[in-house]
């Protein structure tokens, strides 16, 4: 694999113009091979292995192993190191071109001619491949005809071809249908979707199921869910208190973006500065939401500066891991060798993000007394006629002054004090009941006149260093303006084309999705120490794509998901699973475990209880009784709500929710672990929902297909795999049922018990009841919980 | 039961289907293999034992966690000389630049002499207070620091650094570090288990064992008191154990057709899962029944079966780790005497001391204490100076400059004190013992070097001592 892995970045198609030159031209030709490949660590700052390039002078004195340029007869360690010829061997982990190698050897052999006004811009600035602008690949020729739909295919299969790879074959069409509605949609498809594409003989009939899904409302949910991981969405504070809030309209601005495919740069900006622009639309404040989802925590006796200054700490980070797929954390202490950003550059976009109306000292306490969590919660954007603004802000004001009457009260102590303090809490009883419950949602909103940033040594909020003002990584494309970047400013640089970060991390992610993992396996590190790009080609292919489509989301999907590459088997045959273990090539699609709320999703769409409403309020779906916080099942359709729209508390969560692992959201999630534990295996084999949902599915089974054992089975194999039981299966499933039957007739009160009478309509306990059994064993096979 | 003539036709079904299945025989013999017959170790078992990075001499670990911040000076910390400026204004070199919580009360804040009478234990001489006599007369297998450091003084983040090594919520715990690190000898429970006592659960409960980035299979399992520990644990009604195992049967051969069928070893993984969770179903109410225990070892802890205590889930950490579990977290709530201190402490030790002593002693009975480390301190101390509410019998603040944790077993030398405070236990004048040395040092008892237990997560590689951390050699000798 590690010659897989030793790609390089492909510059030299024009390398011919090099070995035909004669004189060398240090400007133009040597300068750039050591700024991309050298100068990033061997600058006078760094000075890795004691060797600085950044001047002639620098690199006779060389460092701990030599010098890098000696005379023309000792040559130095600058070419043999290039040249692999010895065990130090540079760059690390690939070889420079050999036309790269050739223009330093005739440079060297040149005498290593160094202009001195050369000395100045060789500089730090690390020419790492993925801080350059993405250019737009010519689409690679390929030998094999007829395979490849479009470039993404071409870019992936001149790779194979190159080691000598063919792809897979394409998977069943009934695998690709429930790929697809899975993959789009998060929802199986029923079996007469699937039928009706296995019946489409157009010539572009998956086309046309691509469009029609991508035009789905649910689309926006799958998708919407992603987002949300990024957004670290959350119903509720975190911390001790872990306080419910109320955000979720920002979780349904974000469906409906995704589904009314709103351009990405504008998604963003609305996001990180729709409160800045010019008059905001209530859409537009609603989208600020994304950074009011920092996990906050309230107790008594703690500083609330040091909690504001960590949600400011997490709106850097979650910035810069979402948008640049660069790690910020290190340099919040220190610089670091390999890290892009230094620790100033860090603090300036802290202070960017530093001066946002949040609970801090200038607040009103929070009291449990008063209940004054608006106070903490704020600013919103209300949904309640202003009256009732007025009212609970009103209430709230005397509330607090009646406790701090109290509070003094109780340090005094006498009989007359008790009295009083029992009358002033009999007032705030019932002034407590007047408060108005007013709908809204958590905005961002920036306070006049800015707060003063500092760099804070080690990260501690009281160890102010030097003050700075707000700006952007140096090592990105210049910001441009001498005015210093407020959050809009900021959003916007973000999203110039000049960016050369932001299309790339989307695209990467998107891909990741689709096939298990990112072109840029470190999703949500594209900087020095990250994993360099299987395929760089197709990553900016793709990228340029993304911003020429006008930033379009869904046009990245379909050009994926039209793909021959999307469309293969995910079947490991013997020689890839030993070639290519890790399927970093793509000879095959990969099988992944759906996530949480999706493997939720299937089982209420394969029972037929699964409501199809989108957004609203969260929801309390039944929970085992046992978990901490417990609540009160919603009634009616939302005990049936996609999983995505669960209430959820940020330190409870809902215990099947996290088995299977759903982010914690108390820090942005760019990808979700795919882990396989028996808690697993207990949740669906044991857990109320699901055998509710296993006995739905029986009843559904034994009502809607005709009344031979056969169908039967094949409606269910259909309603939970998409598929056709294989004989083998049938066979088997015979048996099972032969086996149960014999049990339940033996035991009836067990039949009563699997089989309760809500779901028997009429039939007897037994028939219902053997159906409940096959139910169980559909809705726990690793079929069932994966996209093939 | 199935018939002679249904297995011939399995048979038949299962030949017939392996003649075009894509991957061949050996891998199904693989798939076979899973969780069955012994010796054959399950693939891929997240929790399955890893390789420690030399060989430690703890196998396992149980921290008795006191929630709260437990008065070091009441307990262990003999202070005479506190008794002189009993009452008095603290010096104000003492206060100068420090920070408390509850800053509006320390104006009135005075010295505070402990109440109580101290007596020393063991060959070593170890102070404890009356009251803990138990843990007192352990005192040769425990190794006491005085002068234990942490960094917020307040409860939720200060439970969390004692945790995770930082006071930001959401990063892995201990525990979820030593699983993901060596994983965990038990096929049948999970390999990190946190049970809790008190009148209320410890504040930040998930969050303090919870696996943070670390995959989920690594967080602490909260086992609840009674005989379903685990969520999801019992069988719906109608579903009976030969139902279940017939079910897991079926769905154990579809699952092994379709691993022949994609080669894809996460389903191996998956029959793996199911079977130790079917196991798990007979294992954990097994586990929780103390009953079966003898009355002697009943009477050491002072444990009654059905009952959620402390002295029970003592008992149950000693079970579980005797099952193979690697880390055993044991909360028990009730420690924040910020008044009343008296009648606070006393009704606390009261609860904890004898199950805490029982602990040592039963698992040295069992020969198991030399590969059980076992942990017990709280998030931080408290102060020798008196707090509370004007009127209330006094109390004491909270303090992280200096407080008791101690340690026994798992290859820790026990017999002795390390560090001392100042007269009046104000600050740790003599090696003091920062949370990430404690955490340093407890991971290489069980064969980690803490700065090679690492994880790459976005971009940057974590791990539980941050960027500090160092083993202290004085614990575990040689």
């Amino acid at each position: 694999m590690i010659q897989l892995l030793r790609y390089c970045w492909p510059l030299f198609a024009l390398s011919s113009v090099y070995s035909q030159s004669r004189t060398v031209d240090f400007l133009g030709e040597v300068k750039p091979i050591l700024e991309k490949n050298c100068v990033g660590c061997h600058n006078t700052k760094l000075r890795m292995s004691g060797l600085s390039l950044a001047s002639r002078e620098h690199a006779v004195s060389g460092g701990r192993r030599g010098a890098a340029l000696g005379s023309a007869l000792t040559e130095g360690q600058l070419l043999k190191a290039v040249r692999h010829d010895s065990n130090l061997k540079m760059p690390p982990g690939r070889k420079l071109a050999d036309a790269e190698i050739g223009v330093l050897e005739r440079w060297v052999g040149a005498g290593a001619p160094w202009p001195e006004n050369a000395v100045e811009s060789v500089g730090a600035r690390p020419n790492h491949w993925s801080f350059l602008a993405p250019q737009r690949p010519a689409t690679p020729r390929v030998k094999r005809q007829g395979w490849a739909q479009g470039p993404v295919d071409a870019f992936l299969l001149a790779r194979l071809e190159k080691e000598k790879l063919q792809p897979s074959p394409a998977a069943a069409p009934a695998t690709l249908v429930r790929r697809l509605y899975l993959d789009l949609l998060g929802l199986p498809p029923t079996p007469s979707q699937t039928a009706k594409f296995l019946a489409d003989a157009r010539p572009r009939a998956w086309e046309h199921l691509v469009d029609e899904l991508l035009a789905s409302p649910h689309f926006g949910e799958r998708w919407g869910r992603r987002w949300l991981d990024y957004a670290r969405y959350a119903d509720s504070d975190g911390g001790s208190r872990d306080e419910p809030r109320l955000i979720w309209r920002y979780r349904d601005w974000v469906i409906q973006a995704l589904n009314r495919d709103m351009p990405f740069d504008r998604f963003v900006v609305d996001q990180l500065a729709g409160d800045l622009v010019e008059s905001p639309t209530a859409d537009q404040l609603i989208a600020t939401g994304f950074h009011r989802n920092s996990p906050l925590q309230i107790e008594a006796g703690t500083d609330r500066e040091q909690y504001r200054t960590e949600m400011v700490f997490d709106r850097v980070d979650t910035t810069g891991t979402v948008f640049l797929g660069l790690s910020t954390g290190c340099a919040k202490c220190h610089d670091h060798k390999f890290d892009p950003i230094s620790q100033r550059e860090y603090y300036q976009m802290f202070a960017i993000f530093n001066s946002t109306d949040d609970y801090s000292e200038q607040r009103p306490r929070f009291n449990l007394r008063v209940m004054n969590l608006h106070d903490v919660h704020g600013p919103y954007l209300n949904f309640a006629p202003p009256d009732a603004v007025a009212l609970r802000e009103d209430l709230t004001r005397r509330l607090l002054a009646l406790d701090d009457e109290t509070e003094v009260l109780r340090s005094v102590k006498t009989a007359e004090s008790k009295q009083q303090i029992a009358k002033i809490e009999a007032d705030m009883a019932a002034l407590r009941k007047k408060v108005p419950v007013i709908d809204g949602t958590m905005i961002t909103r920036e306070i006049t006149p800015p707060r003063e940033s500092y760099l804070l040594k080690g990260a501690d909020y009281l160890s102010r260093g030097e003050a700075v003002s707000p700006g952007t990584p140096s090592v990105l494309h210049p910001y441009g303006s001498p005015k210093p970047p407020n959050r809009l400013d900021f959003a916007q640089w973000l999203v110039a084309p000049a960016n050369p970060l932001l299309a790339r991390v989307t695209v990467n992610r998107i891909w990741q999705e689709y096939f298990g993992r990112g072109i840029v396996e470190t999703e949500n590190d594209f900087g020095t120490q990250g994993s360099p790009p299987t395929h760089p080609e197709l990553l900016d292919w793709l990228a340029t794509e993304f911003i020429q489509t006008g930033w379009s989301q869904k046009a990245i999907h379909r050009a994926i998901v039209t793909s021959a590459a999307y469309r293969q088997s995910s079947d490991i045959p013997s020689e890839l699973a030993e070639r290519d273990p890790l399927n970093l090539l793509l000879a095959r699609q990969s099988r992944l475990r759906l996530d949480a709320e999706v493997i939720r999703d299937v089982a209420l769409a394969a029972s037929g209880k699964l409501s199809p409403k989108l957004g609203g309020p969260s929801v309390f779906p039944p929970q085992p009784g046992s978990v901490k916080r417990t609540w009160q099942p919603s009634p009616g359709e939302d005990r049936y709500r996609r999983g995505l729209y669960t209430f959820f508390w940020r330190v409870t969560p809902n215990p099947h929710l996290v088995v299977f692992d759903s982010p914690s959201a108390m820090t942005t999630c760019t990808r979700r672990q795919r882990s396989n534990t028996p808690l697993q295996a207990l949740t669906l084999m044991n857990e109320g929902t699901f055998h509710e949902l296993a006995q739905a599915l029986a009843d559904r089974i034994v009502t809607e297909a005709s009344p031979t054992m056969e169908k039967q089975l094949q409606h269910g194999f259909r309603l939970v795999l998409g598929r056709d039981p294989s004989s083998a299966e049938s066979v088997r499933f015979r048996s099972f049922l032969a086996a149960e039957r014999d049990a339940l007739l033996s035991k009836p009160e067990e039949a009563e018990a699997l089989a309760p009478q809500l779901i028997r309509n009429g039939r007897s306990a037994v028939a219902v009841a053997v159906w409940v059994a096959v139910a169980r064993v559909l809705l726990n096979t690793d079929e069932f919980m994966t996209r093939e | 039961m199935m018939d002679i003539q249904d297995l011939d036709e399995l048979w038949r079904t299962r030949r017939h289907f392996f003649q075009d299945c894509k991957v061949g025989l050996g891998r199904i013999a693989l798939a076979s293999l899973l969780g069955g017959s012994a010796g054959a170790k399950p693939v891929q078992r997240p929790m399955a034992p890893k390789k420690p990075h030399f060989p430690g001499k703890a196998k396992s670990i149980i921290y008795l966690f006191m929630a709260g911040g437990p008065s070091q000076l009441d307990l262990f910390d003999y202070k005479p000389k506190l008794k002189e400026f009993d009452g008095q204004t603290p010096p104000e070199s003492f206060m100068k630049g420090k920070r408390f919580a509850f800053m509006e009360r320390i104006a009135s804040a005075r010295m505070s002499a402990s109440r109580y009478t101290f007596k020393r234990y063991g060959q070593a001489g170890m102070w404890a207070s009356e009251l803990m006599p138990e843990i007192g007369s352990s005192a040769d297998d425990i190794a006491m620091i005085l002068s234990m450091r942490t960094e917020n003084f307040n409860h939720a983040p200060a439970k969390v650094f004692a945790h995770t090594g930082t006071i930001v919520p959401g990063r892995p715990s201990l525990g979820s570090w030593i699983t993901y690190g060596i994983g965990s000898e038990s096929e049948q429970l999970p390999g990190f288990v946190a049970l809790q006592s008190g009148p209320r659960p410890p504040r930040n409960g998930p969050l303090i064992w919870g696996s943070g980035f670390l995959p989920s299979a690594f967080q602490g399992v909260p086992f609840l008191s009674g005989s379903e520990p685990v969520f999801n644990l019992k069988s719906q009604p109608g579903v009976t154990p030969e139902r279940q195992d017939r079910s897991l049967q079926m769905l154990r051969e579809l699952n092994e057709w379709r691993f022949a069928a994609t080669g894809d070893d996460e389903i191996a993984t998956r029959i793996a899962s199911y079977e130790t969770a079917f196991r798990m179903q007979t294992a954990a109410p097994e586990l929780m029944d103390v009953s079966s225990e003898s009355k002697e070892t009943l009477a050491l802890y002072g444990a009654e079966p059905g009952k959620n205590s402390f002295a029970n889930n003592c008992l149950l950490a000693r079970r579980l780790v005797e099952r193979g579990v690697r880390c055993v977290q044991v909360y028990h709530t009730d420690w924040d005497h910020h008044s009343n201190l008296k009648q606070g402490i006393e009704k606390v030790t009261r609860e904890v001391d004898r199950p805490s002593a029982a602990l040592v002693k039963d698992l040295k009975r069992l020969g198991l204490l030399d590969q059980t480390i076992v942990v017990w301190g709280g998030e931080f101390g408290r102060t020798p100076l008196s707090d509370g509410v004007p009127g209330a019998q006094i109390g004491r603040n909270h303090h992280i400059d200096a407080y008791a944790t101690w340690l026994a077993g798992g290859g820790v030398v026990g017999g002795q004190t390390v560090g001392q405070t100042d007269d009046i236990g104000f600050h740790a004048v003599e090696n003091p013992v920062p949370v990430h040395d404690l955490h340093a040092t407890l991971l290489h008892l069980l064969g980690l070097e803490h700065t090679k237990l690492t994880y790459r997560f976005q971009g940057r590689n974590f791990r539980l001592t941050d960027v500090a951390g160092k083993v202290v050699t004085a614990l575990i000798g040689k």
